[in-house]
């Protein structure tokens, strides 16, 4: 086989093809430009990129921010005014957001809220005033100009938001103090209608991504099931992910959801979904469901997987170990990336280790390859 | 209405996890003279006790069990009014706090209402929370238990920290510590020196209930 690029490389087993190696890739937002990264990058790593499709204007809300000390705490109070109410939200931002990849802080941190938009029952009409009042442009020049500057280096995938109820539970409502649950059983009228509202709105979303230039289209949900039990995944995800994978599906282009959390309990649901890529899927320590076990259950999907943090911390022989268990359990090797981390920053000693690991993987995997590269790194 | 009656409702108002019965069956049963203790016990702690059978048999999740600690809350504040005195004898203090740079309370919270339920004290100091304010606590509360959280790979070295700080202070054989999180790992757990990593809030609180009980109680 021609030795494939490393976009060639990600998108084949993305599409379930056999690649000449098994895809590694450090997502942009993560990966730590300098020597390690290079190296790692002259050595078979390629890099993914994400970037939205589109622009969001809001209608008649006017949005103001300013800086207030909440508790002695220093926040950036974003408030919304509109003809029905005004909301705010509060977020702490560490030293460096802003000035390093997106948002993020210098320790790759995303900013903090520390107050969500929705506070009290009537929040919600706003919020639903908010909602009803987006609208989505088309904008293709962040991905346009990423696949050029990217190449063959790597992937350019079209990032989404938080499905809508995720929406709901992570960022508008939020799960501190289980307040997303306890609305949603207190006030399961006003959570529903926003949810729909949201639904609704983000049709022409979609719409958007399935034109896009991107081979993949993202949906950032942040999959636990911890959180999103069964019964909230069945009735709140998995329609929007059917209604999210048509337009998609439709112009031939891949759709993908992050699940990075423990979704053992959703697994026999996920293998329902219209999904073609499950990324971010962590093994065990940090998840709960192996990859060997998914790539068996999942037949039609495709698993990009996240490595675990709680192994980096470990250090590099930990890594190492874990990298090479790794490619034991998922033998052939087929239906299947590796990101570096989903998650924050890689040091460059085992950023370097997991490429000592990868680099040699040509696929098939077997038994006596993997002997053949545990041997070679001594 | 019976006793019995007023017991039945607040303890199935738990388990269906229904805030007005159990907000009604609470307020009627103070009315009505019912024993505030018998409210709580042999009704609403009762009821948490189902939920946590279901939850352990896979039919009830981590939502349910939120929820049922709030309709417990709001439960609790119509009877606590009518407590006279102290209740029954507690099974100590234990301290809790999400580390610092961690925003994520959610386990926390869940496991601080089950310790509640089980009758611990327990003083929640909340999100974020510098490693010293952590010391400051355990040396103005004397808990038998330090319980810490975290959810990211970044902020989880935090425990490490205060678990040196504790070490530092000599205040470490003095205290139980348990972590928990979703990526504290028991390797993690062993490689801090803590005592135990919760697998998931029930187990947590188990273990608690365990060391309190146990010869080994310190405190």
């Amino acid at each position: 086989m021609t030795e494939m690029t490393r976009r060639e490389r990600i998108l084949a087993a993305s599409r379930g093809e056999r690649a000449d190696k098994l895809p590694f890739f450090h997502w942009w937002r993560h990966s730590q430009v300098g020597w390690a990264e290079r190296e790692c990058r002259n050595r078979g790593m390629g890099m993914a990129w994400a970037r939205p499709s589109y622009t969001v204007e809001l209608r008649d809300v006017d949005v103001v921010e300013q800086p207030v000390m909440v508790e002695g705490v220093k926040v950036l109070r974003r408030t919304y005014n509109t003809p029905v109410g005004a909301i705010y939200l509060d977020e702490k931002r560490e030293p460096g957001t802003g000035e390093w990849h997106g948002m993020r802080s210098w320790r790759d941190v995303s900013p903090w809220q520390t107050a969500r938009l929705v506070k009290q029952p009537e929040d919600y009409e706003v919020l639903k005033f908010i909602v009803e009042h987006t609208e989505y442009t088309a904008d293709y020049f962040p991905l346009e100009q990423a696949k050029d500057w990217l190449g063959e280096d790597g992937c350019v995938v079209d990032h989404h938001p938080h499905s809508p109820m995720q929406t709901l539970m992570i960022d508008w409502i939020g799960s501190e103090g289980g307040r997303f649950f306890i609305h949603h059983a207190k006030y399961p009228d006003l959570v529903e209608d926003l949810y729909r509202a949201i639904s609704k709105s983000r049709e022409p979303m979609y719409e958007i991504a399935a034109r896009s230039p991107a081979d993949v289209i993202w949906c950032g949900d942040n999959i636990d099931g911890v959180l999103v039990n069964p019964r909230l995944f069945e009735r709140y995800f998995m329609p929007e992910y059917e209604k999210m994978a048509k337009p998609i599906h439709g112009q031939g282009k891949l759709f993908a959801s992050h699940m990075d959390g423990r979704v053992n309990v959703l697994k026999d649901l996920i293998a329902q979904t219209p999904l073609d890529i499950i990324e971010g899927l962590h093994p065990p320590p940090m998840g709960d469901l192996p990859i060997g076990e998914a790539l068996s259950l999942w037949k039609d999907k495709v698993i990009w997987v996240g490595f675990p943090g709680s192994i980096y911390i470990l250090g590099p022989e930990a890594t190492k170990k874990h990298t090479l268990e790794l490619l034991r359990e998922v033998v052939p090797g087929d239906r299947l990336t590796i990101a570096m981390s989903t998650e924050n920053l890689v040091s460059n000693e085992n950023l370097r280790v997991v490429t000592s690991v990868l680099e040699n993987a040509d696929l098939p995997l077997t038994g006596e390859k993997i002997d053949r590269i545990e041997k070679s790194l001594g | 209405m019976t006793l019995e009656k007023y017991l039945a409702s607040l303890k199935e108002g738990i388990i269906n996890l229904d805030f007005g019965v159990v907000v009604k069956a609470a307020t009627e049963a103070m009315a009505a003279g019912v024993d505030p203790n018998a409210a709580i016990n042999e009704g609403m702690v009762a009821g948490m006790a189902v939920v946590g059978d279901k939850f352990e048999k896979g039919e009830y999740f981590l939502s349910e069990l939120v929820v049922a600690a709030e309709v417990m809350k709001e439960g609790m504040a119509v009877v606590k009014p009518y407590l006279k005195g102290s209740s029954a004898p507690g099974l100590g203090k234990v301290v809790m706090a999400t580390v610092e740079g961690d925003h994520h309370d959610l386990g926390k919270n869940i496991v601080t209402t089950l310790l509640r339920v089980q009758g611990f004290e327990v003083v929640d100091l909340g999100i974020d929370v510098p490693t010293d304010k952590i010391i400051g606590a355990v040396k103005e509360h004397q808990p038998a238990i330090v319980g810490m959280s975290a959810l990211l790979t970044l902020t989880m070295v935090k425990m490490g920290e205060v678990i040196e700080a504790l070490k530092s202070a000599s205040l470490r054989e003095k205290v139980k510590v348990i972590i928990g999180g979703t990526p504290v790992t028991t390797e993690f757990a062993d490689s801090i020196g803590a005592d135990h990593r919760a697998a998931n809030a029930l187990e947590g609180v188990k273990k608690c209930v365990a060391w309190v009980a146990s010869p080994e109680r310190r405190q």
